[in-house]
């Protein structure tokens, strides 16, 4: 593993757009209004950045154009991710290196998606109300056999899961309640209403095992992290936060395949990760897990090595997600409960903790180590992220 | 609440008044036509390398050996089931009728493994692990789906 990469990079600035329902602003916008603070929140100026790497809704065809043409940009280098929520990880990775190799050295990193608006906003909004482009879903093997949307393809494996290590309905619920919680503390936050055991088992039916509390919930939204050397961060606003390690693993044969559906591609990425980053699971102060599905943290903390295989239920159920528990995890209330923005902003919450200036009832106490995942086109492809206060 | 809806999932359909989407047919390609055909005369016929391996989706070759040449071959039609998920909302009107209906995945005898719906057996009644046989089943517009129902 390289380990010459360690902490030679750094996290200088983080932003986020309104978050929710967002009808007046655009995918284009919000990440917009998510860049320019992350900018401002570095202490640089626009002529300063000089690398574009990103995503936004799938239908915007070389959307680093279309970005860097809003805010007035011309990148030494700049793309669009196509590896789905795994994108957003790998954006800072494609960064890290790009400035490695001398192409680039100040990089905007971001995701927007007005995905509330997309599914709600109108009544043919709703009907269609897939956030796949038509062209991109396949054409045989799927639909015609009655399997629709992200849902039902990770119930398959919650469903494996659960036969296969006992893990119960409670546990999936344990997830879904602690992240809950910590969205009540974060005002951004897009659902804040304390969420009980009765209430969560009592959520509308979607796919079994998933009721309505096991999904994510799609918001309006972006985020944005500007990465420049650790050199030159010592000279900027913020406190730096270092960037440790990285890794990435793709199921490119698939989620059917082997035993993928139960133990996901994050075990080899983050296996990779760790080792870049010398450290060990139990050093982690705190996790921001990519959660579009409850079972898919439980799967996760597995494969992370948190727990053993087999043991993310019960390890979850324990209260160690919650603050003040022994892994703290999706702090901001994840994709549950902020709000689904692609895992974008749970890299900007992991770096909001390793900084230490959040707000005292959000802050864990003392995060030096914070790891972030990122997981996407059905969990076959993964990234892993681990940040550590600079 | 009632605002929160399931996620990377879809808002509820609308219930009452739009008239029905036309089913989802398949979008056979150059590749799977095949299969498709097969189907339509009763049979499960999935692509076998020349040198023995058997794949599914259809492909223009072997993931194991790169070989392009090979046979589409009859399977037995029997298998387990690996995974399965119920349905208990309507993401396609088109499927509103059957629910709750359960998609599985089928791991066949030859070794590939089937996306496919269950039938003649309750959301209830399925395990992981039970033992299916393929049925045929016409759907309409010269389309014949492979589904899996519990084996005798």
């Amino acid at each position: 593993m390289n380990t010459e990469l360690r902490n030679k990079y750094a996290i200088v600035g983080v932003g986020q757009s309104r978050l929710g329902k967002v009808p007046d602003s655009t995918a284009l916008g919000l990440l917009a209004e998510a860049m320019t603070a992350a900018v401002d929140d570095a202490g640089l100026r626009r002529g300063d950045v000089d690398a574009i790497v990103c995503r936004g809704p799938d239908d915007i065809y070389a959307h680093h154009q279309r970005i860097g043409e809003i805010l007035g940009i011309d990148a030494e280098f700049s793309t669009s991710v196509d590896n789905g929520g795994a994108s957003q990880i790998l954006s800072i990775i494609l960064a890290v290196l790009a400035i490695d190799a001398g192409l680039c050295s100040v990089a905007l990193c971001g995701y927007g998606r007005d995905s509330w608006s997309r599914t709600h906003r109108s009544e043919e909004a709703r009907q269609r109300a897939s956030l796949v482009p038509e062209e991109q879903q396949h054409g045989e093997f799927e639909h015609e056999f009655g399997l629709f949307g992200a849902a039902a393809t990770h119930a398959l494996g919650a469903r494996r899961h659960m036969e296969r290590y006992g893990t119960t309905k409670e546990q999936l619920g344990s997830v879904a309640i602690a992240f809950r919680e910590h969205a009540s503390r974060n005002p951004d936050a897009y659902l804040r209403e304390p969420l009980g055991m009765a209430e969560y088992l009592a959520g509308r039916p979607i796919v079994d095992p998933f009721g309505l509390f096991d999904c994510s919930v799609p918001v309006d939204g972006a985020g944005a992290v500007v990465v420049t050397s650790a050199e030159r961060a010592r000279d900027l606003r913020r406190r730096p936060v270092l960037i440790r390690g990285f890794g990435t693993f793709n199921n490119l044969r698939g989620w059917t395949a082997g035993e993928r559906m139960v133990e996901t591609a994050a075990k080899r990425s983050g296996a990779k990760a760790f080792a870049m980053a010398g450290l060990a699971p139990a050093e982690v102060d705190t996790a921001q897990i990519y959660d579009c599905f409850t079972s898919m943290v439980v799967a996760q903390l597995e494969d992370y090595g948190f727990c053993a295989k087999g043991e993310g239920g019960p390890f979850a159920a324990s209260g160690a997600l919650r603050l003040g528990g022994a892994l703290p995890a999706n702090t901001s209330g994840g994709q549950l409960s902020e709000g689904h923005v692609e895992g974008m902003l749970q890299i900007v919450e992991g770096v909001r903790q390793a900084r230490g200036d959040l707000a005292k009832e959000r802050q864990v106490e003392g995060a030096e180590i914070a790891l972030v995942s990122g997981h996407g086109g059905n969990t076959v492809c993964h990234s892993s992220l681990i940040l550590q206060r600079g | 609440m009632t605002e929160a809806t399931a996620g990377s999932a879809t808002p509820r359909a609308p219930s009452g008044t739009k008239p029905p989407r036309p089913f989802p047919f398949p979008k056979p390609t150059r590749d799977s036509q095949p299969f498709w055909d097969a189907c339509r005369a009763g049979e499960l016929r999935l692509q076998r390398c020349a040198n023995g391996h058997w794949r599914f989706p259809p492909a223009p070759l072997c993931p194991e050996c790169w070989t392009r040449e090979g046979t589409w071959e009859r399977t037995r039609g029997r298998g387990r089931v690996i995974a399965y998920v119920t349905f208990r909302r309507v993401y396609h009107s088109a499927f509103a009728p059957l629910i709750p209906y359960t998609v599985a995945v089928v791991e066949l005898e030859e070794g590939p493994r089937l996306t496919t719906r269950l039938v003649g057996v309750g959301p209830d009644e399925v395990k992981g692990g039970m033992p299916v046989e393929v049925t045929f089943e016409p759907v309409g517009n010269d389309v014949t789906l492979p589904l899996f129902k519990p084996a005798k």
